[in-house]
Formats: structure tokens, C-alpha cells, sequence
């Protein structure tokens, strides 16, 4: 048992480290990854299954995906630009800041932790970890701090949607140099808009008209054109 | 050794039988070659029985029938010449293979193909293990398995492989939450989320019957995690080559490969678990303990055969249908039905 702690404990850290330590964010966001999964096996090994399969689920299968997938869109490229470079006094703060954890870590370890060390540990009763006693305990001991809880992940999700939904499809300048005009190709010459039932044909702009107002969905059966999406 | 095994076995096997560790070994030996057996099996059902939905004989040459195809195919993809791309990262490249195929076969070991036997007088269960978490378990792989088709495409350097597993993080992430939603129901209806339990909670009534729409949300949800037609968008070979295994070639190809197969056998196998009664037969006919695995592969093979019907009938989705197919109507039916199981289990 001691060897898998301080095998898993050793790659946590090291996961850990290099979140912060490698400086293309896409190996940042993988050993964060390796990070939370060397966790959920730390987990296991405190008989926690739920918690480490949660961990693993809800960790490394949706919120690292999600920042990979946020890494790899915005560009991780070999040598990433720094966004922002911190100020004097912000890296005076987290010189600060680290520090405080220092001690309050050294404190909580040196009071509790080291009495630990020599005892059996808690007792565990019959399905500890399990599903069920999880349950138990978010259901019906902690019914008020769970539901709070889920208030609060609501109302983000619920704030989420309302920024999404303030940007209306896509803006009109996304292509400077393309105007939408109201020009619609042969019917039957096989254009992609035929396919899949309409989208806006951009050409180059011909003259210093106005653009067209977008045409109208034709009832004919031609493609509608102009429904840029 | 003894040691070994059983700190290895104790987090996870709580719930089920703990056999002697050298049966453990034993039966997780014959899993794992049962298992992978069945990969060629599907391989040359799908391409024999592609053959005959098109109108064709499908491959006859290897073999009486055409029934040493797959092994040809295999010997063929191992003996090719390994290569990457310029622009891959090795190590990444060489990883995510290996990540897709060990989450598919760690998912093998919680399918239970029968309940404790006596084998040689010692009580066995026919599964690798019984997890108290079981399909939790699932997803923490599937999760993994999401990691091997995604460091798969960014690793390829190269743009079709990218696209491909972008989409597969969205449409992975998609289908998982439907799915997911959808086994609730089950999980409420047997009380239990242990594989072995939700097989024996079904003793009175396949819960395909009172979980129909479950069911259908995550047959659908299935196919769209196992990115087979009509949501095989992440490879969809007319757009994007071949999706996030563009650029591979020969031992790793296979490797993708055979993890895609062994994905839809797991998932047809956990079909059976959830919703067709494991190893159970129809009517309350008592079968000796022998046949449970018989049983379980057998109905297994249907919804293999039905993965391929779907495949030979249905055209791919567009890729925002997709979306919001996934997220607009899979997702609220299957927390809907979640609803209204835990309202009528508890009324």
C-alpha cells in the first residue's frame, strides 16, 4: 500500500508541478490531466471509489476536455505569447500568498498530520465509498450544503446561457471584404445551398451600393439565400 | 504476490465474490482472450454482412468463406512499415493508441458474463470484477478513452486529424451527459449500481420493458460514443480522410482499430447488463450456470448485428444536426425520464 502511495503521490505532484512549470499550455492542460487522475487513484487507494471515478468523470473527462479543447482552439502554438505580464506588486502578492499557505499547511501538518501517522487511521464501517453511503451523506446529512450548492452551479449555468445568448449568430463584419448579395445560381447546377437547404452566397462587393437586404426564403423550392449561419 | 493482487483488488472489489488470487488471474486470462476473440468475429460479420445489405457477396477469398479475412487484415496492418508524420509529436503519437485500447479492455472486466459459479470448488464470479460503482467505472474510461482520440488528432500535426478530434471532444462530451442521464433511470429502478445487482434486479422484468426510453437514449447515445454511422462525424471519411487516425498507419492503425470494434462489443455488452436481463433467458427458463456466458454473447451479438444494420441503412448527420440532436432533444428526454423514474419508484 505504501509503494502505490508514494507512486501515485509522486506523479500527482509532478502533474502538479508541470501545470505550472511548461509553458505550452496544451502540455499544461494534459499533466493537469495526469495530475487529477493520479489523484482519483490516491482516492482508490483510501477504498473512496466514488469520489475517484467522480474525480476521473467530472475532472478529466469534462473540464480538462473542455480547457484542451479551449487551448487547442485559441492556439497553443510551440511558443505561446504571454497574455499579461504581472506587475511588481501582483508578484509581491503571490510571493505573499504562497507564503500563507506555507504556514497554514505546516500548522494544519504539524498539529494533526504527524499524530496520524502512527494510528490505524479512521475506521471504516461496512460500504464505505460506496454509492449509496455517498448518498447518505449528501441526501440526507448534508441536504442544505448540497442543494446550496447546486443553486449556485445552477444560477452559473443559467448566467452562462443568458452571455451566450446576448451574440446573435455571427456579426456583420466577419468577412470585411464579402457583402451578401442577392444573386442565386441556376437551380440544378448541384450548389451546396441546394443540399443542405440555404446558405448565403458571398461574393466580392461589385460596386459602393448598400448591401442588399437578405432575400426572403423563396417558397418556390429554390434555395433561400442571404441566411448567413 | 498474493500481497499484490489483493491490494490491487481490495478498492474495487467490495461488493462481489474476492476469489484466491490465482483464480483472478485465471478468469481475468480468459476474459481478456474471450474478449479480444470476438474482435475478428465482428470484423468480418461487419464486412460479410455489409456485403450482403449492399448486394454483394462482401470478402470470400481468404479462407472457406472469407472466414480468415480478419486475420489476413491483421497480419497485413502488423507487418506494414511504422511511420508518423514530420510534424507529430512521437511520444504523444505513440501514446494514444495504446490509451484508446487499454480504457476498451479495462471496460471488459466489469461486463458480467454470469453470476458466481463453482469452478473446480471454487466460487467464481464471471466477471473481472464487481465494482460498486459500475457505470461510473465505464465513464471514468470512457473518459480516458476520450484523451486517446484527442492526443491522437493533435499529435498527427496535421489539419484533418485536428478536426477530428475536435469533434470528437464535442460530440464525446455530448452523448456522454444523454447517456449517462439515461442509465439514472436504470441505477433508480434496480437501487443498486453494481453490474451483478442491476443483472439480478431484472429477475421479474427486462427493464428494456419499464426503461423503453432509457433504452432508446442510450442505444442512441451509444452510437454516438462509439462514433459508428450515422454519428461517425469524428471520422467521417468524405470530410476529414479518416478523422483523428488520418496519419496512422500500420501496428497503430490496428490498434485504433481494434479498440473501435472492442468499444462497440463493451457497449453492446452493457446494453445486455442494463437493459436485457445479462445472462438471464426470457420466460424464466433456468439455465445450467455454464450457458450464462453463452447466453450474454449471444445477446450481445444481436445488438452487434444491429450496430451494422444501422451502419448499412442510415446516412452520417450534418454536424450542427448532430449537436443539437444531442443536446436539444437526447438530453432533456433522458433527464425526463429520470424524473418521472424516480417519481414512480418512490410513489
Amino acid at each position: 500500500m505504501g509503494f502505490f502511495f508514494f507512486l501515485f503521490a509522486i506523479v500527482a505532484v509532478a502533474g502538479a508541478v508541470g501545470v505550472v512549470a511548461l509553458r505550452n499550455p496544451f502540455y499544461c492542460a494534459l499533466s493537469l490531466a495526469v495530475h487529477l487522475i493520479a489523484l482519483a487513484l490516491l482516492f482508490l487507494l483510501l477504498e473512496a471509489q466514488f469520489v475517484a471515478a467522480a474525480q476521473v468523470v467530472v475532472y478529466a473527462g469534462a473540464v480538462v476536455v473542455l480547457y484542451v479543447f479551449v487551448v487547442v482552439y485559441v492556439g497553443g502554438g510551440s511558443k505561446p505569447e504571454p497574455l499579461w505580464r504581472a506587475s511588481a506588486r501582483q508578484r509581491g502578492l503571490a510571493g505573499l500568498f504562497g507564503a500563507a499557505i506555507f504556514i497554514e499547511l505546516s500548522i494544519a501538518i504539524l498539529g494533526t498530520g504527524l499524530k496520524a501517522l502512527d494510528g490505524d487511521g479512521a475506521k471504516l464501517g461496512a460500504g464505505y465509498g460506496s454509492p449509496g453511503q455517498i448518498g447518505e451523506l449528501l441526501l440526507i446529512k448534508h441536504l442544505l450544503a448540497f442543494e446550496l450548492a447546486s443553486f449556485l452551479l445552477l444560477i452559473a449555468a443559467v448566467a452562462a446561457v443568458a452571455l451566450a445568448g446576448r451574440r446573435q449568430g455571427l456579426e456583420d463584419d466577419v468577412f470585411p471584404d464579402m457583402e451578401i448579395v442577392d444573386v442565386r445560381r441556376p437551380a440544378a447546377t448541384g450548389t451546396m445551398g441546394e443540399a443542405v437547404g440555404g446558405y448565403g452566397l458571398l461574393v466580392p462587393p461589385t460596386g459602393s451600393e448598400p448591401a442588399p437586404e437578405p432575400a426572403e426564403p423563396d417558397t418556390a423550392g429554390g434555395a433561400p439565400v442571404g441566411e448567413a449561419r | 504476490m498474493t500481497h499484490l493482487v489483493e491490494v490491487l483488488a481490495t478498492p474495487l472489489a467490495v461488493v462481489g465474490y474476492a476469489e484466491p488470487w490465482w483464480m483472478a488471474i485465471a478468469k481475468s486470462l480468459v476474459i481478456f482472450a474471450v474478449g479480444l476473440q470476438l474482435v475478428p468475429l465482428v470484423l468480418l460479420m461487419e464486412r460479410k454482412l455489409l456485403g450482403r445489405f449492399q448486394n454483394r457477396f462482401g470478402p470470400n477469398r481468404v479462407g472457406p468463406f472469407g472466414l480468415l479475412t480478419p486475420i489476413a487484415d491483421i497480419v497485413k496492418l502488423l507487418t506494414k512499415e511504422g511511420f508518423r508524420p514530420r510534424t507529430s509529436i512521437g511520444w504523444l503519437f505513440a501514446l494514444a493508441p495504446v490509451l484508446s485500447i487499454m480504457s476498451a479492455v479495462a471496460v471488459l472486466a466489469i461486463l458480467p458474463f454470469g453470476n458466481v459459479q463453482d469452478i473446480f470448488g471454487t466460487p467464481t464470479g464471471l466477471y473481472g470484477i464487481d465494482v460498486s460503482i459500475g457505470p461510473l467505472f465505464v465513464f471514468a474510461f470512457g473518459a480516458i478513452a476520450f484523451y486517446g482520440i484527442m492526443l491522437g488528432g493533435w499529435s498527427s500535426g496535421s489539419k484533418y486529424s485536428f478536426l477530428g478530434s475536435m469533434r470528437a471532444a464535442a460530440q464525446l462530451i455530448s452523448y456522454e451527459a444523454a447517456q449517462g442521464m439515461a442509465l439514472i433511470g436504470v441505477i433508480i429502478t434496480a437501487q443498486s449500481m453494481s453490474l451483478t445487482e442491476i443483472v439480478e434486479a431484472q429477475a421479474g422484468m427486462w427493464y428494456v420493458v419499464p426503461q423503453i426510453f432509457a433504452f432508446l437514449i442510450f442505444m442512441v447515445a451509444s452510437f454516438a460514443e462509439t462514433n459508428r454511422p450515422p454519428f461517425d462525424l469524428v471520422e467521417a471519411d468524405a470530410e476529414l480522410v479518416g478523422g483523428y487516425m488520418t496519419e496512422y498507419g500500420g501496428g497503430r492503425f490496428a490498434t485504433y482499430f481494434f479498440a473501435e470494434y472492442l468499444n462497440i462489443i463493451v457497449i453492446s455488452g452493457l446494453t445486455v447488463t442494463f437493459f436485457l436481463g445479462g445472462w438471464m433467458l426470457p420466460f424464466g427458463i433456468d439455465a445450467p450456470g455454464w450457458v450464462d456466458p453463452l447466453v450474454v454473447i449471444g445477446k450481445l451479438m444481436v445488438f452487434v448485428f444491429f450496430f451494422i444494420w444501422i451502419r448499412a441503412t442510415l446516412p452520417r448527420l450534418r454536424y450542427d444536426q448532430l449537436m443539437s440532436f444531442g443536446w436539444k432533444v437526447l438530453l432533456p428526454l433522458a433527464t425526463l425520464n429520470t424524473l418521472v423514474t424516480a417519481i414512480v419508484v418512490t410513489v
